[in-house]
Order: structure tokens, then C-alpha cells, then sequence
């Protein structure tokens, strides 16, 4: 029994380090590819290392006005990012055991304490991120799930890793394209890119996620920004492994999903704050119409 | 320009003025007020209004006598608050029954009964820690108030905005600006027309072509200096090359509120060829030390010509593709129409000016009003838009950058015709004058007064952001706070003007 633990250990340990070490690439990537996109030379795409190498050694400073709550926030925030990492499943489908339910509550048990620890600070702008950052994730956790939905009815599980395993057959049936791309568009919200929140503004009155942050700094700064990092590579494993077909390596489906989030984020706007509603119904309807073809 | 100035007692201000406003008919330019105490007058309060029909400035003066306070015309003339309030705390003098009577320049920290322009205000002062400045805000359940500045996340000039929300939504905003007041009026006093200059070339760093014209304007006719046709030319020439730069930079800046990172990519390396280009040719990227009283500092040769037109050109196909992604992209219209709208009627009121009141529909253009350099050649056409958003902000830049890209073609072709001086000798300026000129943000204004021996004895300047930085508190009322960059952008208010 201990022996089963220890090894099941060891591969989840095998699956986050990669996840950890590789996200902060997968962003600068993302940085180097909007910035060629805009005709500028851009920063290194291992900018981000040196970013979070940087805040890593600066000094933490603290309000007198925070608790606990503002301390323990980030480190949770990166603890269940990294959890996620564990549960995606992209070594071998057979030892990755994460539930999708699960998964979907451990992010938002990340997003609720980030949401607590900004507000815990007693700033406008805490109050404001977080009250935004709530009213995002109210819209895009129910469109996860039924995400989550679609391929549980069609695999009959809800393990992500028995939703992973290759069907070839079915990745150009019209389900899982719909999916594939309401899926990108939930992918977006949930993890503040444009068009729902701009990563890459000063504007602190039209932040979102980066509204949440303004107050930390140093090491708890750097947690924040490596978690943020794993959530988007972990959702881009998870679209690659459910909607784009397994003979494609996943450092490809990942690759892939970064130039995309580079090119819209060159293409489109940020959209009014009120209008993301909008936004996340399109992708609810994308993913009412698959489950119909489904059945259908 | 010449000013013409009608001496009354101050008691007579507010029905002068009334008369002299015709309900807006003529806008208020600017008040400023005058310490004459050493010539054996008395504090004196002017108020100015542009004429455009028959192209002149006409002042009151009212002589302030023992009460040390004039009437406030703030009721009557929405424009006047800040002027009269800018008086209160460089004079002393009080502005009777002012809707808003707060410190506007002079902050807390502050000491009292200090006023710098007085002529015997002492030259040192100690800061102090006072009261903070009371903000206004709007209190009851479920609101709150959301402080920004002064200190800000980007590159910028510091002011203080106090944002009173319900929600998302903002009830209402309050702003402390002139934090860095530079005391460049104070210091010019007592300078002679070209010291002067250097330091009326550094008020701001986006209009210095258009400041330091109605400064040389205002020199010019006070000392009776003609300027030659040759100089006239390049004056406007810069003129619009200024413009452009600033617009498109404006272009440039606006999407950057919405994030939207491909227009700002073009905007921003536009106007940065722009800036080469202003520094090849008058040897200064931000235009300094081009205009000098009396001409211009240097000439064009053909070759400078070649290159700006070339420049120009490649500038305007930007300016173009611009206004094409900016037409196609459905989610950039669906941010800037309809957002931060000021009214037609508001604009009047404030007696806005630039793009600020063209996007409402309100044809306030110094070029076209008073047809200064040789625009009165040039038939330029005044191009507004009616419903006074972002969308209508935007979309009078675009206007005026074809108009300003055909102006500066046709100027430099009469460039190729006109051989001559471009500067002539200035003549000893005396008494007092007035010029104004239109930059990128609106007509600049410049009063100046000058002692018996050709030193300013008092000098005043009224850039164009500072007659619209009051509309932006109108503007944002009923939007969502996160538009505030936006609708903010939209305007693109100096604050470096303020902090003269």
C-alpha cells in the first residue's frame, strides 16, 4: 500500500515539475509572439523566468491593515495551481486519476482565496478586482462544467485522464470542434486574457486579475504570477488532450494554443466589462449545440 | 493679436461681462488677475472673449479696489471657476459668491496668506502640513469612493482623481491636479522677450509650437513687429507638423485603453517618425527654440522640404490604415461609441476648445476664428462631429490629420515660391497684448504686459487643456469606471499645462 502511495507520488511529482518549469516559457512565448505580431522586437521569451527570479528575491511588503488571509492567499492560489498541474494527466492517461470536478473546484478554491487575500488589503482596487474577478468566474465555471459535461457523457467518466485517451475517430465530428472552440473561449476568461482582461495593462481602473495584485509584491508577488502561469498551461494541456487529436505531441497542442492566444490578443480589443456576459453565453450556446449534436 | 481692453470699476464685472458674453455667444478665453500696486494702481482681474467675427480679443479690466474681492461670474459663466479660483490663490483676491471657492493651484502644503504672484510675495516659502484639500464625494449606502493618483502606474503627470462609485458605476469624479507648480509665470517677470522665451518653449512638451507662437504673437504686437511672409509660412507649416505628431500619438494612445495593442503599435512608431523628422528639422524633437519673436530661428532649405514631404507621406497611409482597422473593428466601436459624452450645450458652457468641443458639434478653431499665419489662404476646413464621444473624438483627429497632411503639402509647395528673410529684427515691446494659436489640443492663449524698460511685468498662459480639463469630470458621469482610461485618453488633457 505505502509503496503504491510513494510511486503515485512520484509521478504526480513527474507530472508537476515539467508544468513548473516549462510555464513561465510558455508565457514569454506567448509575450514574444504578440510582440513580433505588433512588429516589435519584444523581450526574450525567458523573460519570465528573470521576472519571477526578481520578485522572488525582492522584499515582501505589508500593510498594517492585512491578516493571515493575505499571506496564505497566494501560496494557496500556487498550491492548487500546481494541483491542477497534477491532475491534467499528460504523462499516461492510466496514472493520472484527476476528477474533473474536482479539478474545476480546486481552481476556484485557488480564485476564492486570491479574491479574499486582495480584498484582505482594504483597497479600493482589491475590492474592485475582486468583485470583478467573482463576477467572471461566476460565468465561466458553469461553462467549464458543462465543458466537462460533454466529455464526461461521451467517455462516460469523469476522470480526465479516461477523457484524454484517444478516439481518433471523433476529433473532426462537429461536437468536439464546437467544444474545441467554446473551450478556447472559456480558456480566455478564466484566465484573464484578452478580450475579457488585458495581463499586459498599467490601467489599474480596467484590470481584472491584475487588479488583485497590485498590492503584493516580492515573494508572494512571484507566486502569484508562477500560479497564473501553470493555470494557463494547464488549461492548454487540457484543450490540447480533450479536443485536438493524441498523435499530435502535447508541447505542439501547447505551442499551438500559445500562438493562438498571441494572435488574438494582437487582433481583438478589451470588451466592456459588462459585455463578458455576452462573451461567455456564445461560448454556453457553442457547448449547448455540441451536446445536441451529440445526441442528435 | 491685438487686445483691446475695457477699463471698469468691479463693480461693473458681472453686467460687463454678461454684455460682453452675449449668453456664450463669445466665449471666455481666459481671467487672469494683475498686481499693478508698484505703478500706483491696485490688483487688477481681467476677463478676455474671443470676437471671432471681426478676429479680436476684448478684455474687461477691473480695477480691485480695499475689498480685495471681485464678483464671481462662475454663475454666469461656467468657464470662469477655475480662473477665478486660480486668482484667489495667486492674488488673495476673493471671488464673491464662487460656486467652488477651494484652493485649485496652491495645495495644503501650502502656507497661508501666501500669494506668489503678489508682486511682495516672499521668495522662499516653507511647506507645511495642512488639511487635505476637501474632495468632493458622494456618500449613502452602497457607495464608496475609489482614490487614483497622484502618483500613477504609468508614465505620466501627477493628479489626484477621486472616483465616487456605486458599483461599477461612477457617480461622480473629483480631481486635484497642479501638483507641480513650476511658478513659470513668477519667474518670467522681470525677463525680457527672449529670456522669457526658453522658459514659455518648456511649459508643455506637446504644444510648444502652438504656445510659443501666441507668445510671439503677443511680443510681436507689443513691440510692432512685422513678420515676413517666409517666416509666416513656416510658422504654420510647424505648426501643423505639431499637430499631426500630436494626433497621431493621440491615435496611437487612445486604443491603448481598450488594449487594443495593434493600433498603438502603428500609432506610437508613427509618431515617432514624426518626432525624427521635427528634429531634423528644427534641430529640436519637441520643436524648441524654432519660434523666436519676430520670425523663426531657422529656414527650411529644399532638401528639409523633400524629407518632411516624404515623411508626411509615409505618416498619412498610417494615418489611413488606421482609420480603416479602427472603421473594421467591430469590438473597438463597440468601446468608444457612446462613451464619455460630453454635450453640445456643456462644451459651450465651459468654453471648451480643440478637439474636446469640435467632437460636440462646437467649431471652435483659433485658425479658422482669427486667421492668423497664412491661413487665411489656405480655405481650412473645420471639421466637427456631433455626438461628442469617444467614437466623435477619434473621428475629428482623423479629420483634422487629412486636412493638416493637405495644409502642410500646400505649405510646403508655397515654401518653393516665397524666398525671403524668415526673421526681423523685434522692436522694444511695450504695453500689453495678447496672441493665440491653435495646437493639437486647442487654442493656446497668451497674455503678456510689459514695463517701460521691455521687461515682462506680467505674463499669462492659457493652454488649450486647461479651458477642457473641467469638461472630464462631465464626461465620465453615467460610464463604468473602467472606461475612465478610455474616455480619459480620449481628451488627452496635459497637466503639465496646469502646472505653469
Amino acid at each position: 500500500m505505502m509503496n503504491e502511495i510513494g510511486f503515485l507520488l512520484g509521478v504526480k511529482l513527474l507530472q508537476i515539475l515539467p508544468l513548473l518549469l516549462l510555464a513561465p516559457l510558455v508565457a514569454g512565448i506567448i509575450n514574444k509572439v504578440k510582440a513580433i505580431l505588433q512588429k516589435r522586437q519584444g523581450a526574450s521569451i525567458f523573460q519570465e523566468y528573470f521576472d519571477l527570479y526578481k520578485w522572488w528575491r525582492r522584499e515582501t511588503i505589508l500593510t498594517p491593515y492585512t491578516s493571515y488571509i493575505f499571506i496564505l492567499a497566494p501560496v494557496l492560489y500556487l498550491l492548487t495551481s500546481l494541483m491542477g498541474a497534477a491532475m491534467v494527466g499528460y504523462l499516461d492517461g492510466s496514472f493520472a486519476m484527476g476528477d474533473a470536478f474536482i479539478f474545476v473546484c480546486i481552481l476556484a478554491l485557488g480564485r476564492f482565496f486570491m479574491t479574499l487575500g486582495s480584498m484582505d488589503s482594504a483597497t479600493a482596487f482589491g475590492g474592485m478586482g475582486s468583485s470583478r474577478e467573482i463576477y467572471i468566474s461566476v460565468l465561466v465555471e458553469p461553462a467549464v462544467m458543462l465543458a466537462v459535461l460533454l466529455n464526461a457523457s461521451r467517455y462516460g467518466s469523469t476522470t480526465l485522464s479516461r477523457m484524454a485517451i484517444d478516439y481518433g475517430h471523433i476529433y473532426f465530428t462537429l461536437p468536439t470542434v464546437l467544444a474545441c472552440v467554446a473551450f478556447f473561449l472559456i480558456m480566455l476568461a478564466e484566465n484573464c486574457r484578452l478580450p475579457v482582461d488585458n495581463p499586459d495593462t498599467h490601467l489599474e481602473l480596467t484590470m481584472i486579475h491584475e487588479c488583485m495584485t497590485l498590492e503584493y509584491s516580492g515573494r508572494l508577488l512571484s507566486y502569484i504570477h508562477l500560479g497564473s502561469m501553470i493555470r494557463l498551461v494547464v488549461f492548454l494541456v487540457l484543450w490540447g488532450n480533450l479536443y485536438l487529436p493524441l498523435a499530435i505531441p502535447l508541447a505542439v497542442k501547447v505551442l499551438l494554443g500559445a500562438l493562438l492566444i498571441g494572435l488574438i490578443e494582437t487582433l481583438v480589443n478589451k470588451m466592456r466589462l459588462f459585455k463578458v456576459r455576452i462573451y461567455l453565453s456564445a461560448a454556453v450556446v457553442l457547448l449547448m449545440v455540441a451536446f445536441m449534436a451529440e445526441a442528435w | 493679436m491685438e487686445l483691446h481692453i475695457k477699463e471698469i470699476s468691479v463693480g461693473e464685472l458681472l453686467s460687463e461681462a454678461k454684455a460682453f458674453s452675449e449668453g456664450g455667444k463669445h466665449p471666455l478665453t481666459a481671467m487672469f488677475g494683475r498686481d499693478e500696486r508698484s505703478a500706483g494702481g491696485s490688483f487688477a482681474v481681467y476677463a478676455v472673449f474671443e470676437f471671432p467675427e471681426s478676429r479680436e480679443l476684448r478684455g474687461l479690466k477691473a480695477a480691485v479696489g480695499e475689498s480685495m474681492s471681485f464678483p464671481s461670474l462662475s454663475h454666469l459663466i461656467p468657464a470662469a471657476s477655475w480662473f477665478e479660483r486660480e486668482i484667489q490663490d495667486m492674488f488673495g483676491l476673493k471671488a464673491e459668491n464662487h460656486p467652488d471657492p477651494r484652493p485649485l493651484v496652491l495645495h495644503e502644503n501650502f502656507p497661508q496668506g501666501v500669494h506668489p504672484l503678489r508682486k511682495d510675495a516672499p521668495k522662499e516659502i516653507e511647506f507645511i502640513r495642512g488639511k487635505h484639500t476637501h474632495m468632493h464625494t458622494v456618500s449613502g449606502e452602497g457607495t464608496f469612493q475609489v482614490p487614483v493618483g497622484p502618483i500613477h502606474a504609468g508614465i505620466i503627470e501627477p493628479g489626484h482623481f477621486r472616483f465616487s462609485q456605486a458599483g461599477e458605476s461612477m457617480l461622480q469624479l473629483d480631481a486635484k491636479l497642479f501638483y507641480t507648480h513650476r511658478g513659470l509665470e513668477k519667474t518670467m517677470e522681470g525677463k525680457t522677450a527672449l529670456e522669457a522665451l526658453p522658459i514659455v518653449e518648456r511649459i508643455c512638451g506637446a504644444c510648444t509650437a502652438a504656445n510659443t507662437w501666441s507668445y510671439c504673437q503677443a511680443v510681436e504686437t507689443a513691440s510692432g513687429t512685422a513678420v515676413t511672409r517666409r517666416a509666416e509660412i513656416l510658422r504654420t507649416l510647424v505648426l501643423e507638423i505639431e499637430r499631426i505628431t500630436n494626433h497621431v500619438g493621440d491615435l496611437g494612445n487612445i486604443p491603448a485603453g481598450v488594449g487594443f495593442s495593434f493600433a498603438v503599435s502603428i500609432g506610437t512608431r508613427a509618431k515617432e517618425m514624426m518626432m525624427r523628422l521635427q528634429d531634423s528639422l528644427t534641430g529640436n524633437r519637441f520643436l524648441r527654440g524654432f519660434f523666436v519673436p519676430g520670425g523663426t530661428a531657422r529656414d527650411f532649405a529644399a532638401e528639409d522640404c523633400a524629407q518632411a514631404a516624404e515623411v508626411l507621406r509615409e505618416v498619412e497611409k498610417n494615418v489611413l490604415d488606421l482609420e480603416r482597422i479602427f472603421a473594421q473593428q467591430d469590438g473597438f466601436q463597440d468601446r468608444v461609441r457612446t462613451t464619455g459624452i460630453v454635450r453640445n450645450k456643456t462644451a459651450r458652457d465651459l468654453a471648451m476648445v480643440g478637439v474636446g468641443a469640435r467632437a460636440s458639434g462646437y467649431a471652435h478653431d483659433s485658425r479658422a476664428d482669427f486667421g492668423y499665419g497664412v491661413y487665411p489662404e489656405l480655405s481650412l476646413k473645420v471639421v466637427t462631429e456631433n455626438s461628442g464621444d469617444v467614437a466623435a473624438r477619434i473621428l475629428v483627429r482623423i479629420g483634422e490629420l487629412k486636412e493638416s497632411f493637405r495644409l502642410a503639402f500646400a505649405l510646403l509647395e508655397m515654401l518653393e515660391r516665397e524666398h525671403g528673410e524668415h526673421r526681423t529684427e523685434l522692436g522694444m515691446p511695450r504695453g500689453e497684448a495678447a496672441g493665440l494659436s491653435e495646437s493639437a489640443r486647442g487654442s493656446s492663449f497668451c497674455y503678456v504686459a510689459f514695463d517701460e524698460e521691455g521687461r515682462l511685468d506680467r505674463i499669462f498662459v492659457r493652454s488649450a487643456s486647461y479651458a477642457n480639463w473641467p469638461a472630464l469630470p462631465i464626461a465620465v458621469q453615467g460610464d463604468i469606471i473602467p472606461d475612465f482610461p478610455l474616455i480619459n485618453k480620449s481628451f488627452e488633457l496635459c497637466y503639465a499645462c496646469l502646472d505653469r
